[in-house]
């Protein structure tokens, strides 16, 4: 086996190691968003006496409300502080010790974990669909598709995040600003509320940042409602933005090594 | 073979005053301080080499060899490890060198030790025959055999440490950075790990660099030391030239009926010194013995080799 798939073993491994948290984390969470959707929603549609918002119909919003949560954390991979937390206590010396590329071996963990969370909204998706009524092949497609858009975006994110948290190579605290991050990705990205529920001037200049690729496309790809230039031109979106924030990663880190002291806990 | 040439490090730090005005106050101003860790020291040690750095906190010890790892960056000097020079952190370079903190761990916790090295084992490139025979040997040396699939969180200090040993050492590498290996460890765990040092020592014949503020590590493995202090060396020469050195002093311990005192009296002033003790007070016990290594370290450490 491959260096880079055991660091994907091995990562899995490290998820699997405490069966309490896995079980917690993938049934328990999962059923507690499908009846916290669907009721939420239902009680929303009945006060407002209407088949429709904004396009979305009851199921159409529960569905999306549903795939937010596991699809944000599919986004977010390791999640916050997966590299400045090793920087600011220390352990980061291993990954410079390793005779491979930080860079990879990072990617590497933090995919790992996205790809934990997309079996998570993978089960989610067949279970709404199975307690719905059955599921269709075409809906099987959507969920394969979105599950790689949502990989797509999670690449996407994982570069972004690299570069965030190299910056406590300058500033040893960097919390409040990897928060912000992603609540401006969360935001804007349409995980609190619906893209198309944004005034048409803001659409218009979304278009040009990578939030509206990072969650509002990979659920409408999930759900069967995004167009086909709409994947397109995301799937563009996302590489071009992957490129970008690579590189900004790299120039952070070519600056931020010789800040680097290995002192820590 | 390890060169290092007029290296210096400094390392910038913050002052912040104390109190909550002096929190509000670093929030607008920040004073800087610049911390000479390393004063352009330079030395040479040959392949199978076993040399035993030695200072009080903050000499510049783990400095030394975390430039040497290429884990920081120098300010100024130049060092080459078996023609490498570690901050460019070559991969060549990163599969014949080994770091080992013991304040660090570096093996992951949730892991056991197993799939650690399995880990390793890829990221190293190391064979499959190598791999066995190395692991084989390493926990067979260390004893922990039975610990190998224990989730590594759950097992106690010292068997942690062996771990730690094991997995910095399964790629059989040329150079040995050795952090206070023993630290926080028992007697008994401290002489297997110092046991286990020298049998690789003498079976692979590594560069290694062993920091230690336990004497014993360095009197049982080290026949050549350096001792440093304030980013400085001081010494640098075999152990066994220490004692030498101060020959001409002698060590007294004096036991009166209130206290007990040492005095170290060169050996010339003995006779008159000792006469001068019991006129000024009642001596109980006198006890005249040769300055031990640790006290001449320690003096070393303290005062410079001069003014010792």
């Amino acid at each position: 086996m491959k260096w880079w798939a055991f660091i994907i073993a091995s990562e899995m491994r490290k998820i699997l190691a405490f069966r309490f948290d896995f079980w917690v984390t993938f049934l328990g969470q999962s059923f507690i968003q499908i009846i916290i959707s669907i009721s939420l929603w239902k009680s929303i549609f009945e006060s407002r006496e209407s088949q429709e918002m904004m396009g979305y119909s009851l199921e159409s919003i529960v569905l999306y409300y549903l795939i937010v949560p596991v699809g944000s954390k599919m986004l977010t991979g390791e999640n916050i502080g997966f590299l400045s937390r090793e920087i600011y206590d220390g352990s980061f010396n291993r990954y410079l010790l390793y005779p491979i590329s930080f860079f990879q071996y990072k990617t590497l963990t933090y995919l790992t974990y996205s790809c934990f969370y997309g079996l998570q909204l993978i089960f989610i998706f067949l279970s709404y669909h199975i307690l719905s009524g059955g599921i269709q092949s075409e809906q099987l497609i959507n969920l394969l598709a979105g599950f790689i858009f949502f990989f797509m975006a999670s690449v996407t994110y994982s570069q972004l995040a690299l570069g965030i948290e190299l910056i406590s190579l300058w500033a040893d605290n960097i919390w409040s600003l990897m928060v912000m991050t992603r609540f401006l990705c969360f935001f804007f990205g349409g995980a609190y509320i619906p893209v198309d529920f944004f005034p048409q001037f803001m659409k218009d200049i979304l278009v040009f940042t990578p939030f509206p690729y990072l969650i509002n496309l990979p659920i409408k790809v999930t759900m069967g409602s995004a167009r086909m230039e709409d994947l397109f031109s995301g799937t563009v979106a996302l590489l071009v933005w992957t490129i970008l924030f690579h590189l900004g990663a790299r120039l952070l880190w070519k600056k931020g090594q010789y800040h680097y002291s290995g002192v820590g806990i | 073979m390890i060169k290092i040439n007029s290296l210096t490090k400094n390392y910038t730090t913050y002052i912040k005053e104390p109190g909550l005005k002096g929190s509000f106050k670093s929030l607008f101003i920040r004073r800087k301080k610049v911390k000479e860790a390393l004063k352009s020291v330079s030395l040479e040690i040959s392949q199978g080499e076993i040399v035993g750095l030695i200072g009080a906190n903050g000499a510049g010890k783990t400095t030394l060899i975390k430039i040497l790892a290429g884990i920081v960056f120098p300010s100024s000097g130049e060092v080459s490890v078996m023609g490498f020079n570690p901050w460019e952190r070559n991969n060549q370079y990163r599969r014949c060198m080994s770091l080992i903190m013991g304040q660090k761990a570096q093996v992951w916790w949730d892991l056991p030790a197993l799939d650690t090295f399995l880990l390793l084992k890829e990221i190293y490139e190391i064979d499959e025959k190598l791999y066995k025979e190395n692991l084989e040997f390493l926990s067979e040396t260390l004893m922990v055999k039975d610990q190998l699939k224990t989730q590594v969180r759950k097992l106690s200090l010292g068997e942690r440490m062996k771990i730690e040993l094991m997995a910095s050492l399964l790629h059989r590498p040329k150079v040995i950075f050795l952090d206070e290996p023993t630290i926080g460890l028992d007697i008994s765990a401290q002489k297997a790990v110092r046991e286990f040092i020298k049998s690789y020592q003498s079976e692979f014949k590594p560069i290694t660099i062993l920091t230690s503020h336990y004497m014993e590590d360095i009197k049982e493995l080290c026949p050549r030391i350096v001792i440093m202090k304030e980013g400085g060396f001081v010494y640098d020469g075999p152990l066994s030239n220490i004692q030498k050195m101060m020959g001409d002093e002698k060590c007294l311990t004096v036991t009166t009926k209130d206290s007990t005192f040492k005095l170290t009296i060169p050996r010339l002033e003995l006779a008159a010194k000792t006469s001068e003790i019991f006129q000024n007070h009642d001596v109980i016990d006198l006890n005249i013995h040769d300055p031990s290594i640790e006290n001449i370290i320690e003096s070393i450490m303290k005062y410079g080799l001069h003014s010792t």
